[in-house]
C-alpha cells in the first residue's frame, strides 16, 4: 500500500527556497573568483572579470532581498524553544545518528534554526560590507579597509555553513530533496525528522 | 638585474609645473579642472587622468613668513606594491624586472582592491571607463631607452632618472651637502615599511616627511595583509574541509534512517 503524502513546503516557500539558492550560488561563485588567482577562471566561465564584478554585487543583492522574505515567512517558526536549545546541545549525537535522547524536533529541528539566524545574520554583513566594496570611490578608506576584510571572512563562514546545508538536504537526509522540490514528504520521514511537527498537523 | 628609479630632490624644485604638463601631454590626458581650494597646487589631489601632481605644502617658517615645502607626488613604484597583493585580476597590475609597477587596463575589472591596498592613496577609478588609472614611470618610454617624461621636462635638474642603487647614492650625496649648507635634518626618503619605493626623495627635513605631504611611515594596511594572507588560508580550510567532512560523514555514518526504507531489512 502507499503511503499518503504529507504536505511540507508550499510553492511560495519552495520558489522563495530555490531563488535565494540560484543567487547565492552566483554570487559565491563570482565572489571566488576573486578570492585567488587559482579561481580566476570561475570569472571566465561566467562572463569575464568585468562582467563578474558589475553582476556580483547585484546578484548578491537579490540574495539578500530573498533572504528578507525567507525572513518573513519563517522567522516566526524559527524561535528557538527548550526543546531546541537541548537538541543543540546533543547535536553530536544528531550527526552520529543515536537519537535515543534526543528532544523531538517541530517544523524545523535546533540546528536547522540555528543555519536559519546565522545565514540572517551573515547576509546583513555581507550585504553592509558588500555595498562598501561596491562604490569605493563614495567610501571612506576605513571603511574599506574594514570591509575587504570583513566581507570575504563572512562570505567563508556563509559558503561553509552551506556546503553542510546541502549536504543535509541532499544525500544526509534522504527525502529532504524532494520535500524542498515536490513539496511534500512520506510519512514515516515526517515520524521519524520532525514527529512534534507531525502531530501538530495531523490534528486537523 | 638594475632597477630603475626616480629621484626627486625637494630643495631644488621650484614648483614651475613642467613635470605636471609632460606628464599630461606624454600620457595624452582628458584634463579637465576639477577643483580649487585658494593654494597655488594645480588640483587638491591626484585624479584617475592627473598622475603627476606637485604638493604646494604650505607652511609657516620661524620668521613668521611662509614657505613651501614642494614636493612631487605620484605612485612610488613600490618594492613590496600594496595595490599588487589586493588585485583580484591575474595581471592587471604587474611588477616589472626592472622595479617598475604598471597596470594592464585591458585585465584591469575596476574593483578598486587596489586603491585599498595602497599606503599612498595613489590609484584612481576613472568614472569612465572604471579602470584604474595612475604613473606608470613612463614604462613606454623607458622600454626604448628614453627618459620618464616628467624627468625630460624638469629646467632645475630637481628630477633624476637611473638605476636605484646610482640614485639612493646621489641622494645621500645631496643631502650631505644640505647638511654642510645648514639643514642638519636632510635625509632620504625610501620608506622601509614598503621595501624601499622607486621614486626616491632627498628632503631638508627627514623627519618629518608630511611636511612635504608623504606618509611618515607606509606600510601596507594590516587589514589587507590579514585578508590576503591568513583569511584565505583559514577560508581554503573551510572550503575543503567542509566538502570532505560531509564526504566521510556519509562514508563513516551513511544517510539518516527515514523511517520507510522500502525492501531493506537493516
Ligand atoms: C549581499 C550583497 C553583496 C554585495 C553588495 C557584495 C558585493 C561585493 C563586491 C562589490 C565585491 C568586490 C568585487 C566584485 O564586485 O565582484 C565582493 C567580493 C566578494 N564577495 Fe560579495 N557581495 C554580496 C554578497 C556576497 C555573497 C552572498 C557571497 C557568497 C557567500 C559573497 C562572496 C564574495 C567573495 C568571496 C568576494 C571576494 C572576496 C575577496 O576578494 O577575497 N558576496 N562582494
Ligand atoms: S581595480 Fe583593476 S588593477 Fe585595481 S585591484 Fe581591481 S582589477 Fe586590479
Amino acid at each position: 500500500m502507499r503511503a499518503r503524502p504529507v504536505h511540507r513546503f508550499s510553492f511560495a516557500e519552495r520558489a522563495i527556497h530555490w531563488l535565494a539558492a540560484l543567487s547565492f550560488l552566483y554570487a559565491a561563485l563570482s565572489g571566488l573568483a576573486l578570492w585567488s588567482h587559482h579561481l580566476y577562471w570561475l570569472a571566465t566561465v561566467l562572463g569575464g572579470g568585468v562582467a563578474t564584478r558589475w553582476g556580483h554585487p547585484w546578484g548578491g543583492t537579490v540574495f539578500a532581498f530573498l533572504v528578507g522574505a525567507m525572513f518573513l515567512i519563517w522567522a516566526r517558526q524559527m524561535r528557538l524553544d527548550s526543546d531546541d536549545r537541548t537538541w543543540l546541545r546533543n547535536a553530536k549525537k544528531y550527526a552520529v545518528h543515536d537519537e535515543a535522547g534526543l528532544p523531538e524536533a517541530g517544523r524545523f529541528n535546533g540546528g536547522q534554526k540555528m543555519l536559519f539566524w546565522g545565514q540572517v545574520v551573515l547576509t546583513l554583513l555581507l550585504l553592509a560590507s558588500g555595498v562598501i566594496l561596491w562604490f569605493p570611490e563614495w567610501m571612506p578608506r576605513n571603511f574599506r579597509l574594514a570591509a575587504i576584510l570583513i566581507h570575504p571572512i563572512v562570505a567563508a563562514g556563509s559558503i561553509g555553513m552551506i556546503i553542510l546545508h546541502i549536504y543535509m538536504g541532499t544525500a544526509a537526509v534522504p527525502g529532504s530533496f524532494r520535500a524542498m522540490i515536490r513539496g511534500w514528504v512520506t510519512p514515516g520521514w515526517a515520524t521519524s525528522h520532525h514527529p512534534k511537527w507531525y502531530r501538530e498537523i495531523s490534528k486537523n | 638585474m638594475h632597477t630603475v628609479a626616480k629621484l626627486v630632490d625637494t630643495s631644488t624644485c621650484i614648483g614651475c609645473k613642467a613635470c605636471e604638463v609632460a606628464c599630461q601631454e606624454w600620457n595624452d590626458q582628458d584634463f579637465t579642472i576639477s577643483g580649487f581650494d585658494g593654494s597655488y597646487q594645480t588640483l587638491p589631489d591626484l585624479e584617475h587622468n592627473f598622475w603627476n601632481l606637485i604638493k604646494f605644502n604650505e607652511l609657516s617658517r620661524e620668521d613668521g613668513q611662509m614657505t613651501w615645502n614642494m614636493a612631487k607626488y605620484q605612485c612610488m613604484h613600490c618594492v613590496d606594491p600594496g595595490c599588487l597583493r589586493s588585485c583580484p585580476a591575474p595581471g592587471a597590475i604587474f611588477q616589472q624586472k626592472d622595479g617598475i609597477v604598471d597596470f594592464n587596463h585591458d585585465l584591469c575589472i575596476g574593483c578598486g582592491y587596489c586603491i585599498t591596498g595602497c599606503p599612498f592613496d595613489v590609484p584612481r577609478l576613472s568614472p569612465n571607463s572604471k579602470k584604474v588609472y595612475k604613473c606608470s614611470l613612463c614604462s613606454d618610454r623607458t622600454a626604448v631607452g628614453l627618459e620618464p617624461a616628467c624627468i625630460k621636462a624638469c629646467p632645475t635638474n630637481c628630477l633624476t632618472f637611473g638605476t636605484r642603487e646610482d640614485l639612493i647614492q646621489i641622494a645621500n650625496a645631496r643631502a650631505g651637502e644640505l647638511k654642510q649648507d645648514g639643514h642638519a635634518g636632510a635625509g632620504i626618503y625610501n620608506p622601509e615599511g614598503v621595501g624601499g619605493t622607486h621614486v626616491l626623495y632627498v628632503l631638508k627635513d627627514a623627519a618629518d616627511p608630511e611636511s612635504y605631504g608623504l606618509p611618515k611611515a607606509p606600510k601596507i594596511p594590516w587589514t589587507v595583509s590579514l585578508w590576503q594572507g591568513p583569511v584565505k588560508w583559514l577560508g581554503n580550510l573551510v572550503f575543503t574541509g567542509g566538502i570532505l567532512g560531509a564526504f566521510f560523514h556519509y562514508l563513516r555514518y551513511g544517510p539518516k534512517p527515514t523511517g520507510d526504507e522500502e525492501g531493506i531489512d537493516a
